[in-house]
This record gives C-alpha cells, sequence and structure tokens, in this order.
C-alpha cells in the first residue's frame, strides 16, 4: 500500500492561488474567489489522500474515492506496457506518473491505470515488479525465468544525436505546425487588409509590383517559421531520446526514453511485441530519413505514443534497431515482391483519373469564361504522375524471416511487418474491378497497432499463397482440389 | 500473367449457403430503402425542384437494384466451420473471404433485428482480438444459427491462452 503524493496538487494551483490573492487584494471580493480555488484543491487532495493501489493475488487494483469508491482492478499479466511520465512539477519534487497499459479497449479516464505522484524510485521498483511478475511466452506457452528486471537499463541501441534536428521540418509534425502557423498569418494578414491588395490576376498579366515580392517574402519567412517550429517541437519531445533493452531476464523489455521538459520512459513487454511499422513518409524519404514504431498486441493505434521506438532519425539508424526490435534484418532491409502490372495499372488509374478530371473541369471552367487562372488545376496532372510513379515503386510484399512485410503509400508510404505469429486471421477483398484483372487486397489482422497490415492488389494466386505459405494449417484445407 | 501466379492455388468457396429466405429478407430491406428514395424524388417533384423525368430514372434505378443486388448478395454469401477454422464469404461487388483460427476466436455473437425475425433468421458474428478481424454470417436460419453458436463456443472454448 502506497500513499499518492498530493504535493503536486498543491503546487500545480499555487500560481493561481497567488493570483487570485493579488486579484482579490485589489477588488475587494476576495472571500469568494479564494473558496472557488480551495474547494477544488480541497477535493484533489482529497482525491490523492483515497487513492491507493496494491498488488495481490496476481492483480493490480487501483481505489479511489471517499464517498463513490471506485475499484479497478487487472491481472497482472495482461499489463503490456508501463509508462513513467514526469512533467518539470514531477521532477523538481523527485515524482512520476505511472501508467499501465492493459490494452483495454475503454479509453475513459477513469478506467485508465495511472498512479500519479509517486515518487521516482518507487515508481521504477513498481515497473520491474509489474513486468517481472508478468509471465511471457505466453502465446508460445514457455514461461521464461521470473529474473528481476534492474531499473537500470543496458547500453542503449539508439541513442539521440542533435544531427537527427535536420529531420524535423519534414515530419507530418512539422506540417501540422505548419498549417497553425499558415492559418495565423492568414488571420492577421487579413486584419492587416494585405489581401485585399493582393490582386492573382496581376500575376498572370507579368504585372511585377509588391505582389509577387509579397508573396515571396512571405514564403520564405513561412519555411523559416515551420523549420523553427519543428525544429523545436521535436527537441522539446525528443531530447535524450534512448531506445535500451534493460539487462536481466534475457532482457524480457524494450524501454524508451525521452523528453526535455517532461520526460517519458515507455516499456514494452517484448512478448507483446508483434512486429513493427517503419515509417517512410514523402518527406523523410527526401531527408534520407525513417521512424519506427512497434505494432503491440493489446495497444491499439490510438494508444500511438506509447509505441514508438525512434524519432525521425537516419535510415541506417532505424532499420538497425528495427532489426534488433525483430531479431533479424531480412524484413526492414531485405528485397520486396513487386505486386505485377495489373497493380501497376490500377495505381495509374486511381491516380490520374481523379486529376484528368480536376483538370479537364479547370479548361471547362475557363473555356466558359472562369478566370485564367483557374488553369492552375492542371497542375493535378503532373503531381499524379509523380504520385502514381512512386506508388508504383513502393508497392511490394514479402514473406521473410518469419514475418509478412508490405509496403504501399507514397506521401505515407509505410512498411509494415507482421510476425506470423501474431496474425490472427486473413481477410481477401476484392472488388468487381480487382477481381476482373486477377487482383486480390490481403489483409493480415492482429490484436495491435492499427489492427492489421495491408497487402494492396495483390496477384489473386499469389495472395492465396502467401496467405497459404504463413499459416498452412489454416490455409490448406480451403484450397482448391486439384 | 507472370512468375508469381505460376503454381496457382486458389480458394474454393465456403461449403455452405445461407438459408434462401436471406433473399427475400434483403429484397425487404432493399425495398424499404427505395420507396424512401422514391418517396423523396416523387415529392421534390410535385413540389417542383427536380423534374419529373428524374423521379422516374431514379425508379427504374431503385427496382434494378432490388431485384439484382439481393440476388448477387444471396450468390455469394457463403461459410463454413471446419474443427480448425472459421471461413465466411461475404458481399456482392465487392466480395471479402475472411479466415480466422479457431484458437483465435474471441467471442461469438447472435443477433436477431426485428426484420430478421420475421423471416425467422439470425446473424452469427465471430470476433477476434483484432478490430479488423470479425467475421459475419447474415441470413441464417434461426435454428441453424443456434446450433453453429453452440458448436462454435464449445471449440473455441477447448483452446487455451488469451488469443491474441
Amino acid at each position: 500500500m502506497l500513499l499518492v503524493h498530493p504535493v503536486r496538487e498543491v503546487l500545480r494551483f499555487l500560481p493561481v492561488l497567488i493570483g487570485v490573492f493579488v486579484a482579490g487584494r485589489s477588488t475587494g471580493g476576495g472571500l469568494w474567489q479564494v473558496t472557488a480555488v480551495v474547494v477544488p484543491v480541497g477535493l484533489g487532495l482529497l482525491r490523492y489522500l483515497t487513492t491507493t493501489f496494491r498488488i495481490h493475488a496476481g492483480r493490480v487494483e487501483l481505489r479511489r474515492g471517499l464517498v463513490n469508491r471506485h475499484v479497478l482492478s487487472t491481472p497482472v499479466e495482461r499489463v503490456r506496457t508501463v509508462d513513467l511520465t514526469s512533467s518539470l512539477i514531477h521532477r523538481v519534487l523527485g515524482l512520476t506518473t505511472v501508467r499501465i497499459g492493459t490494452g483495454t479497449a475503454s479509453s475513459g479516464g477513469d478506467d485508465q491505470l495511472d498512479l500519479d505522484g509517486l515518487p521516482t524510485a518507487r515508481a521504477q521498483a513498481l515497473r520491474a515488479e509489474l513486468l517481472r511478475i508478468a509471465p511471457t511466452g505466453e502465446a508460445t506457452g514457455v514461461e521464461h525465468p521470473a529474473a528481476p528486471l534492474a531499473p537500470v537499463d543496458g547500453p542503449p541501441i539508439v541513442s539521440f544525436d542533435l544531427g537527427w534536428l535536420r529531420f524535423a521540418p519534414f515530419t507530418s509534425g512539422g506540417l501540422v505546425i505548419a498549417g497553425a502557423v499558415l492559418g495565423v498569418l492568414t488571420q492577421v494578414g487579413d486584419d492587416l487588409g494585405l489581401f485585399r491588395r493582393l490582386d492573382p490576376e496581376s500575376l498572370v498579366r507579368g504585372d511585377r509590383g509588391p505582389t509577387v515580392a509579397l508573396i515571396v517574402a512571405t514564403v520564405i519567412v513561412v519555411l523559416a517559421l515551420i523549420s523553427l517550429f519543428a525544429v523545436l517541437g521535436y527537441l522539446v519531445t525528443n531530447w535524450g531520446f534512448a531506445l535500451t533493452r534493460p539487462a536481466g531476464g534475457g532482457g524480457a523489455a524494450w524501454q524508451v526514453r525521452r523528453g526535455l521538459l517532461t520526460t517519458r520512459e515507455t516499456t514494452l513487454d517484448v512478448d507483446r511485441v508483434a512486429g513493427v511499422v517503419v515509417g517512410e513518409q514523402a518527406g523523410l524519404r527526401l531527408a534520407r530519413g525513417r521512424r519506427l514504431a512497434a505494432t503491440v498486441t493489446g495497444l491499439d493505434s490510438s494508444q500511438q505514443t506509447s509505441s514508438s521506438l525512434t524519432p525521425p532519425a537516419p535510415t541506417a539508424v532505424v532499420l538497425g534497431a528495427a532489426a534488433q526490435v525483430l531479431g533479424t534484418a531480412a524484413p526492414v532491409r531485405g528485397p520486396l515482391t513487386p505486386h505485377g502490372p495489373a497493380a501497376v495499372r490500377r495505381r495509374w488509374t486511381r491516380a490520374l483519373v481523379p486529376a484528368v478530371v480536376l483538370a479537364g473541369g479547370a479548361v471547362v471552367a475557363v473555356v466558359l469564361g472562369a478566370p485564367v487562372w483557374v488553369l492552375a488545376g492542371l497542375a493535378a496532372l503532373p503531381a499524379a504522375v509523380l504520385l502514381a510513379v512512386d506508388r508504383c515503386r513502393s508497392l511490394g510484399h514479402a514473406l521473410v524471416g518469419g514475418c509478412v512485410v508490405a509496403r504501399s503509400g507514397s506521401l505515407t508510404r509505410k512498411r509494415a511487418v507482421l510476425g506470423v505469429d501474431h496474425v490472427i486471421g486473413w481477410n481477401l477483398r476484392a472488388t468487381w474491378f480487382q477481381r476482373r484483372v486477377g487482383l486480390t487486397t490481403l489483409v493480415a489482422t492482429t490484436a495491435g497497432g492499427s489492427q492489421s497490415v495491408t497487402l494492396l492488389d495483390l496477384p489473386q494466386a499469389r495472395a492465396v499463397e502467401l496467405a497459404g505459405r504463413a499459416i498452412p494449417e489454416l490455409v490448406d484445407q480451403f484450397l482448391v482440389r486439384d | 500473367m507472370e512468375s508469381l501466379t505460376d503454381p496457382s492455388p486458389a480458394l474454393r468457396e465456403p461449403a455452405e449457403r445461407v438459408s434462401p429466405r436471406a433473399r427475400s429478407m434483403w429484397r425487404l430491406g432493399a425495398a424499404l430503402e427505395g420507396a424512401f428514395v422514391v418517396g423523396v424524388a416523387v415529392v421534390t417533384a410535385v413540389v417542383g425542384w427536380t423534374p419529373w423525368w428524374l423521379a422516374v430514372i431514379v425508379g427504374v434505378l431503385v427496382v434494378a437494384w432490388a431485384a439484382v443486388v439481393p440476388q448477387w448478395r444471396y450468390l455469394v454469401h457463403r461459410w463454413e466451420v471446419t474443427e480448425t477454422a472459421v471461413y465466411t464469404q461475404t458481399g456482392w461487388w465487392a466480395r471479402e473471404r475472411r479466415i480466422a483460427p479457431m484458437s483465435r476466436i474471441q467471442t461469438v455473437d447472435l443477433s436477431e433485428s426485428a426484420v430478421s425475425r420475421l423471416f425467422r433468421l439470425a446473424t452469427v458474428t465471430v470476433t477476434t482480438a483484432s478490430a479488423a478481424g470479425a467475421l459475419s454470417i447474415a441470413g441464417l436460419d434461426a435454428t441453424r444459427a443456434r446450433e453453429l453458436v453452440a458448436e462454435l463456443t464449445t471449440r473455441a472454448d477447448a483452446v487455451d491462452g488469451d488469443a491474441t
């Protein structure tokens, strides 16, 4: 039994308290405002004073509430991940928050196994205890020796390098920030009346006034700002990043540590790692980078932050880490089998048809009297060609090293690797168009990550052959007998 | 096509069809939906927002839909349960075959909607630990469905582990 620390709550409210006192003094109505703060602080304290947890008879139990008692209990063997998060305040006080990931489908705050405000040493001991008790190798029926998991890490497999900051502007996080910044700038520009002076047709007329200079300057400033924010964001999230395999028990877990202000340590049970996903987004590929996430059985993709194995980093580093996690390099480095001419044709039609419609629409609109700049819609054609070429090049699959490997996509290209042992079903889906050209989309379902790995547009026979080779005892009984 | 497909193995269709009454159920469903769409088309035509010929075209399409799709669906829908696996085939335009090992089954659901009870039919859904892996057999005879649920439950129970 351990009393969860209440100090943090008071500290969190301290700035508000001071603010209210100052405001109260100056306006005279002090009492009400103080009550408004004291009550939540009191309730918070009460909550923390009445929250207890214990590990008993193979279960983790969390009790809270004074009037409404709430008891949460889960078998220790269901623990998939343990997260230790410390915000700045936590770190000053030497505390940490333990989040126990059990892969529950419910996302309600009350059902999370969160132990807030544990002393750091106690939290680390708890983590070791949780992952030591958990019987591993359950799927194969093999019991690993329950050796203690040392809180100290082994040598890191991946550790942070300042040079990685160059990848920040190429990440989707950077794009999100870009969107936000652009939004704000547009708003400001609108308020300043910039757009009333901006005349799109002057560009076409070749009227090189202040408009062109303004656009160029804006683009440069926006790009610089995006890069800056992306780099800062990357630094704050990933500072001190380290992927380790803590010593003890032959290494029963992967541990990821990172964060500049709020530090976070995630520990993944090795036997729950079903596979990895190598993120190969177009931007990252330009910068010769990749990122890596684990597919953890029982954790779905909404708990993505718990399963990240490397931030955007150099390809060699990421693939090295993936090979370590998988125990073999072939699935991430090996060649992939292309899907054949029918799949390539399908990539082209799917990219070109919407682009042709768009471009054709633009031309028709201009002929019917729309302004000339609408012809910019023609840019959809070369964009679609690039997209189709890249998608064709990306498309590939393999069954190697005991893993199903699938790669597809262009802007958000990824290479998904899933251990055959973790495939819990096959879906073969084909629309009428696909059947006509002999293609089918094979989906391997699994209990973690995005719940499935999709092998897009495989030749039908190849799909059946692959599914059969992966799990013969399942598929063979449904094959056509000659 | 190419070397990939040389030893061309193919999946056969699952052995069993769903109940022929499923066709009637799907026709009723299609008719109800179609009646709503035609109703909207007729009302807008009466009000004068859309021309009458549009309502006529909509009507023809809906009749064709209700005549063709349920039959097509019936021809596609098949299922099979073996000692070690469940195998289903569903859809019409997009055909989907799903295979799940008995050892990975987590729950077996039986559901009977008001319409399906009218035809003494039921839907059996087998879920695995993956959100992408549920197998659903619609339009089973209600009695057959109950037997199937009992059978699946017994077989799935016989396997150890937490099926992830």
